[in-house]
Order: C-alpha cells, then structure tokens, then sequence
C-alpha cells in the first residue's frame, strides 16, 4: 500500500517535485536558447555542406548513373527487338516471295514442258509422215521405173521372140502386127502418174 | 559473432537500464533520508529533459556513468558557462557549449561519419559488382526511398535542388533522436532552440524556394490581393486576409518545432516516469512499470524514425506548396 500512495503522489506531484528538485526554479522547456540555435545553426550548416557535397553527391550520381544504364539497357532491348522483328517480318515477306517465285517456275516449267512436249509430238508427226510420204514416192518411182524396165525388157523378149519368128518367116508382116497389137492391149500400170 | 553481438546489447542496456537513474540521484544529492518521514524524492526527469552544462559520460566504477562538466566546475555539483555572454547586435547570446551541442556535434559526427562511409562503399560496390551490397545498400535504400517517395513527389518538378537539404535534415533529425534513446545519451531535438532553429531554416528555405519559383508572383503568396474581385470588396479583403496569409506563413515551422520537441521530450518524460515508476514499487509488481518501460521505449523508436521522416515529408510539402502556389 505504501509503495503505492508513494508512486501516486510522485506521479500526481511531478511538475512541482520537479521545480522543488531545481531548488525552486522554474522548469523552462519553451523558451529557446540563444546560444544553443546558434549552435544548432552552425552545425546544421555544416552538415549540410558535408553531407551534400561527400556523402549524396557520390550517391545520388551512382544511382542516377544505374538508372540511366538500365533506362539505355532497357531502350536498347526494345530497340533490338523491335529490329527482329522487322527483320522477321522482311524475311517472312522474302520467303514467301521466293516460295511464290519457285510455284511460278514450277507452272511455267510445266507449261514449257508441254508446250514442248506437243510441238515435239508435232515434229514427229510431220517427219513420220513425210518419211511415209517419202518411201510412198520412192516406192512409186521404183515401181514405175520397174514397170518401165519390165516394159523394156518385155519389149526386148518381144522382140527376141519378135526376132525368132521373124528368123522363120521374115516377111511376116501380118505376124509383127498381132505382136503389136498384143502388147498395145497390156494395160500401162506404170504409167499412172 | 551475432551472438555475442546480442549479449554485449543486452548487458550494455541493462548497465544503462540501472545506472540512468541512479547516477541521476548521485548527481543531484539526494536530501538524507530521515527516519519516520516519507523518501525524500528526486526529479530524474527535469535534469534528463533539459539542457544542462554536465554531460554524462560512461565510468568503470557503480554508478557507470559519471558527470563531467563542460563549463567551468564551481563546486562539485554545479557547473557554469564556459564563456560570458556576448552581444551581438543587441542581443546577449550565451555562446558556451552545452550537454545538447554536444549530443548535436556528435550526431552530425556520426551522421557524417556512416553516410560518407556507405558512399564510398557504394562507390566501390558500384564499380565492382554493378549495385551496392550489405550497409550501403540499406543506406541507398533509405536515402532512395525519401528522394523517390517523399522528397521529389512533394517538392514537385526540379526539386532535385532540394534533395540535398531535406536528406540532411532527415538523418540529422533521426540520429539526434536516436542518440537520446542510447545510454548516457541526450535528445538534442527535445530542445525547442534545436527545433525552432530547424524550423527556422527550413521556413528561410521555403521561402526563397518561392521566391525562386515565382519571382513577383511570390508576393500574392503574403498579400492577398484578388484581381476578380470587384475593388470596393477587394481592399477590406486584402487588409483581412493578409494577416491571415503572413500567420499561415508562420504557423507551419512553428507547428515544426513544436512537433518534433513534443514528441521527443513527452516520449521521454513517459519512459522516465516508468522507470522511476520501477525503483518506486521496488517489488515484484515493478514488472509492470518495467514491461510498459520497455514498451514505450519500442515505441520510441519508431517515434524516432516517424518524427525525423514527418519533419522531412512537411518541409518537402510546404517547399512544393509554395512552389506551385496561385500567381
């Protein structure tokens, strides 16, 4: 109980305990200090000139040089991507050119490739046919000139049979006549040109 | 090494936890105590919260810490000023040192001292491995933090001037506040000359901040004097409202000062009155005043960094409020 009375009137009594302690002065909080401010001042000032010029300075550009490196790092990346991707785009655009340009080679090889193929065709066609036209006309000619011949040397038989019989009778004039007149009757397939 | 860390904190707190108030008997001569009549009591709190030529230091011997005059010593308990007062400009100014210069000399020491060393750190760091490792980067951290965050948002566009000033006024403020939470230390910001000067100076830099800023129109931001009014409206409105606007002006570092010096010195006088509530019980039921000891003092700390970071965020407001005011 008594510890407590004590505490509580210590408590309640503070600011006069407190003036009695200072021998009966008053205890001054509020009224400053002429000599302390200026104290405060100078130390102030001091500090300030200190602190700036050797303790933020230093800092502040460090981490304004950090900044402005990883502000150009950041820039730079986006640069560099943005680059790809243009440089995607072009490449993307180039290769669907090429693949364009190669389907137009494809088509147009094709279409060469029949053109050619029915103007060769064509060309055959025209040498076969003139070949046949040729052996037709060689053929023909032999034939003819065959014929001819055969007309000759049947001519010629004639004439040596012509030439026995007129051996036997020469004045047989009414014999070479039948003998003309049957040869005059063989129709001339050589001559049909 | 972490352990041994803990164990030297913890036994260096508990060495301050006890010497605090018992050195501040001893300093203060106790009156003898007469049998049959009430403990005589002694004020542990005043001579804590005020500024005083003494300074207490650590010792060897019970009560660990000592008191060493830093004025000339007139008698084993009292302590005078070092220098007689001078005048200046009709002024009389008592330029000699006291315990809260010190305490302020020390924390711009010590303030310079670990942001010089983690800027070189972060320099080196910088150029080795491209980012800050370990101290410097929880240094970058904090100093970021207040530029990106508090600083260069408030202060508005080309604030980058005032980076410097309001960093410094932001450490110095925190370590001012932190050296009265460390033993044998005192709260220099719990000093309404230290506050009222911050304030001041930071009211001198708002202030040419708007000038800067805005030149003539700097003028409209003291005299009020609106063009859209009609002239017979506008003179009683300028005779109003520009008192209103010059103690608009004034009120701000006055509500400085008297912020940060409340919320050091009231923190401080509820700590020491738990602590004396301690040795008062002297029982089994001082684990109470003990625990919400140890509490209030948790919360100190955070009002050590709150107070340092609200100083700077105001003075960055009010920086960029003029600096965008009307025209």
């Amino acid at each position: 109980m008594r510890p407590l009375l004590r505490s509580s009137l210590l408590v309640l009594a503070m600011p006069s305990l407190a003036a009695a302690a200072e021998g009966g002065g008053k205890v001054d909080l509020l009224s400053p200090n002429g000599g302390v401010m200026f104290w405060t001042l100078l130390i102030f000032i001091l500090l300030l000139v200190v602190l700036s010029r050797f303790a933020f300075k230093p800092l502040i550009a460090a981490v304004e040089a950090r900044e402005n490196a990883l502000e150009a790092a950041l820039a730079s990346a986006k640069r560099d991507r943005e680059e790809a991707a243009k440089l995607l785009a072009e490449q993307l655009a180039n290769l669907e050119a090429a693949r364009a340009e190669a389907q137009r080679f494809i088509a147009e090889g094709r279409a060469t490739s029949e053109k050619l193929k029915l103007s060769m065709l064509e060309e055959t066609k025209a040498a076969q046919q003139e070949l046949l036209d040729r052996a037709r006309r060689d053929i023909d000619g032999e034939k003819s000139r065959a014929i001819a011949e055969l007309r000759r040397e049947a001519v010629d038989l004639a004439l040596a049979g012509a030439g026995k019989l007129i051996e036997r009778n020469l004045d047989d004039a009414g014999n070479r006549k039948l003998v003309e007149d049957f040869l005059a009757s063989i129709p001339a397939t050589g001559a049909k040109k | 090494m972490s352990a041994s860390r803990t164990l030297l904190l913890v036994a260096s707190l508990l060495v301050a936890g006890v010497s605090v108030p018992m050195a501040a008997q001893d300093a203060h001569a106790p009156v003898e105590a007469v049998p049959g009549e009430p403990a005589p009591h002694t004020d542990i709190i005043t001579p804590h919260i005020t500024d005083s030529y003494f300074l207490e230091v650590p010792s060897l011997f019970p009560p660990f810490a000592k008191e060493v005059c830093i004025g000339r010593l007139v008698s084993e308990h009292e302590c005078e000023a070092l220098w007689k007062p001078v005048r200046i400009a009709g002024v009389v100014i008592d330029l000699s040192p006291t315990k809260h210069v010190v305490m302020m000399l020390f924390a711009a020491v010590l303030v310079s001292v670990v942001l010089i060393v983690a800027a070189q750190a972060h320099k080196r760091h910088t150029h080795a491995v491209g980012h800050p490792k370990g101290f410097a980067a929880g240094i970058e951290a904090m100093v970021l933090y207040m530029r990106n965050e508090v600083i260069l948002p408030n202060v508005g566009h080309h604030g980058n001037g005032f980076v410097p000033f309001l960093l410094t006024m932001f450490f110095f403020i925190l370590t001012a506040n932190l050296l009265g939470l460390v033993p044998f230390g005192a709260t220099a910001t719990g000093n309404i000359a230290v506050t009222a000067t911050l304030a001041i100076i930071t009211f001198l830099v708002v202030e040419v901040a708007g000038m800067r800023a805005q030149g003539m129109g700097y003028l409209s931001t003291i005299f009020y004097w609106n063009t859209e009014l009609p002239l017979y409206m506008r003179i009683p409105m300028f005779l109003i409202m520009s008192p209103v606007e010059m103690i608009g002006k004034l009120t701000k570092p006055f509500a400085l000062a008297i912020r940060l010096f409340a919320n050091m010195t009231a923190g401080h006088i509820v700590v020491l009155a738990l602590i004396g509530l301690i040795f008062t019980f002297a029982g089994p039921i001082s684990t109470a005043p003990f625990l919400m000891a140890v509490a209030i003092m948790m919360l100190e700390l955070f009002v050590a960094f709150l107070q340092a970071f609200i100083f700077t965020l105001l003075a960055s407001v009010f920086i960029g409020q003029i600096r965008e005011a009307h025209h």
